[in-house]
């Protein structure tokens, strides 16, 4: 554009190379950082949100009062003495969360290869299963024990029932995913060979994932590990239903001990399943 | 020259001990949860009829009559999720730089990383119990629960984006002569940036869902309505606040996602990522 004919002799004198224009930073970022200003100001102002300044002053202005510090003084002293009660519930906890990976994950191989495109077998099949699938998971487990606590009633089974659920959510997501990115050359042979829809997953896609789907069930057992202990919060049965006594008394030497178990009890579960896990995928 | 062998063997299989054995101990363990849990056999036959009324008493016919107090109540789940999400991704930003072992200091960066870890092991509702007790019931309770479960997992990630960062802009700060902020600024936030923000948005869609039950144990929001209509038997009323629950939670992902898509299109690391991540890391959802 600049080499008009009308300057023919710009060798003898070069202008100074100029420095590159800065690119403009673009709209979106200022669109971006403005949205983020108004939904702050809209969850948090008194009017519209929840009005986190005046509670937060109040909770100031309010200070602590004796009832509250004498539960915060039982939090640093734990009833070491209770412990032993503890074993049995949280043993139950375990053995939920146990079972429910077990047959949630179960379950939700059936559910993924009915939710990728590549085994559903027809669009209607996979266009169900994958609704039904978000479906299961935009229901959190804490949500889905509360439910099955007012249907069945309160206990281990409420809890199961919920984990399972939940399972097969998280874990149909994922192996969906990875069905959808296998390689396509094992298929092919199964589908030149006649294999029937049941019998190409197996044999073509299964081997394909199966590392995949024990990492998954590996991380779904660390995640029923973490709300199988919360659970009995209401009434899914395990050591939550301790808790929530404890907490409801105004225990909180009995609360923070039992905080103090779950806290390892995650723990242990997570290391254990990481260590699983880095096997797996080596 | 030897003679070729006319028969050729079929391959033995490999002898799998190792999964024969794994397969082994997740039957006894299976066999040990049963006898522990104690099912109540009765009771889990007659569970698919129970929860077939339950549905009918839920949702025919939905009681449209409380969509709105019920939207109401999921709004302030949605606005302690996001504050939550936002005090979380402010305070996890430092420390996961001070938690990535490319930019921080050994000894700081595994002090750190175990102080993140510490923080995940606590439940959102565990967190609630404990909170309660100084911020009383309410949503602010249920924000700062949420913000500071978030914090462990939302450190954790970033940390991760910056340690997989390309060092040469950071060398090229270093040679000018700029200093540990200025490294940070120049070298290191441009490059992690985009992901991290990604895993903000990502901590926001799952805080939606767990903000919608905090209300179990008085963090407000949705969840008290729905336990406390539960308990009194109205269940045409949960049945509502349960569908706004669904019905909202899919709205905010589907946003979500396409803000989280658009925002990585430039990396090259998968989007909706959650597999390839949890199979090297386990924090990722939790």
């Amino acid at each position: 554009m600049s080499a008009a004919p009308t300057a023919p002799s710009s060798h003898a004198a070069r202008p100074p190379v100029e420095r590159p224009t800065k690119p403009r930073p673009g709209a979106n970022r200022w669109l971006a950082l403005g949205a983020v200003a108004v939904l702050t100001w809209l969850a948090a102002s008194a009017t519209t949100g929840i009005d986190l300044v005046g509670r937060l002053s109040a909770t100031i202005e309010r200070g602590v009062p004796p009832r509250t510090r004498e539960i915060l003084a039982q939090i640093p002293n734990p009833a070491w003495e209770d412990a032993p009660a503890t074993f049995g519930p949280f043993l139950e906890t375990l053995s939920m969360a146990v079972l429910g990976t077990l047959i949630g994950c179960t379950l939700a191989l059936v559910v993924a290869f009915g939710a990728s495109s590549v085994t559903a077998g027809g669009r209607v099949r996979l266009a169900l299963t994958r609704s039904l699938a978000s479906l299961v998971r935009s229901v959190p487990d804490v949500m889905w024990a509360l439910l099955f606590v007012s249907a069945v009633g309160t206990g281990t089974i409420s809890g199961l029932l919920a984990l399972v659920l939940f399972n097969i959510g998280v874990v149909a997501k994922l192996l969906s995913e990875t069905i959808d990115a296998v390689d396509t050359g094992p298929l092919e042979a199964a589908d030149a060979a006649g294999a029937g829809l049941v019998s190409r997953a197996r044999a073509a896609v299964f081997p394909q994932v199966l590392p995949s789907y024990l990492a998954y069930s590996l991380y779904a057992f660390e995640l029923n590990v973490r709300a199988s202990a919360v659970l009995g919060l209401v009434g899914a049965g395990g050591i939550g239903t301790l808790l929530n006594l404890a907490r409801t008394q105004f225990r909180y030497d009995r609360v923070s001990l039992i905080v103090a178990e779950i806290f390892v009890f995650v723990f242990l579960a997570e290391v254990l399943s990481i260590t699983l896990r880095r096997r797996l995928v080596r | 020259m030897t003679s070729v062998p006319v028969t050729s063997a079929r391959p033995t299989a490999p002898r799998r001990i190792a999964l024969r054995v794994g397969v082994l101990l997740v039957v006894l363990l299976a066999l040990w949860a049963w006898v522990v849990a104690d099912l109540d056999i009765d009771k889990l036959l007659r569970a698919p009829s129970r929860i077939a009324d339950l549905f009918r008493l839920m949702f025919l016919p939905p009681l449209w009559s409380n969509f709105l107090p019920a939207l109401k109540a999921m709004a302030e789940s949605v606005q302690m999720a996001w504050l939550g999400t936002l005090m979380a991704a402010v305070l996890s930003l430092p420390l996961s730089l001070l938690a990535a072992h490319n930019v921080s200091g050994r000894f700081g960066s595994s002090a750190t990383r175990q102080l993140l870890n510490g923080i995940r092991a606590f439940p959102e509702l565990v967190l609630v119990i404990l909170i309660v007790t100084v911020f009383g019931l309410g949503p602010v309770t249920g924000m700062l629960a949420l913000g500071i479960h978030s914090i462990g997992t939302l450190g954790k990630l970033s940390s991760e984006s910056v340690e997989s960062i390309d060092p040469g802009p950071v060398e090229a700060v270093d040679a000018v002569g700029g200093t540990w902020l200025q490294r940070m600024r120049w070298g290191v936030l441009p490059q992690a940036m985009p992901e991290i923000v990604a895993f903000w948005l990502y901590r926001f869609e799952i805080n939606i869902r767990a903000s919608a039950v905090l209300g179990v144990v008085g963090a407000g929001g949705i969840g008290s309505q729905l336990s406390e209509t539960l308990r009194y038997k109205e269940f045409a009323q949960a049945g509502m606040a349960f569908i706004v629950v669904v019905g909202v939670t899919l709205l905010i992902d589907a946003v979500s996602g396409r803000i989280r898509r658009r925002i990585i299109s430039g990396v090259d690391r998968p989007v909706d990522g959650d597999a390839a991540m949890i199979v090297m890391d386990p924090t990722v959802v939790a």
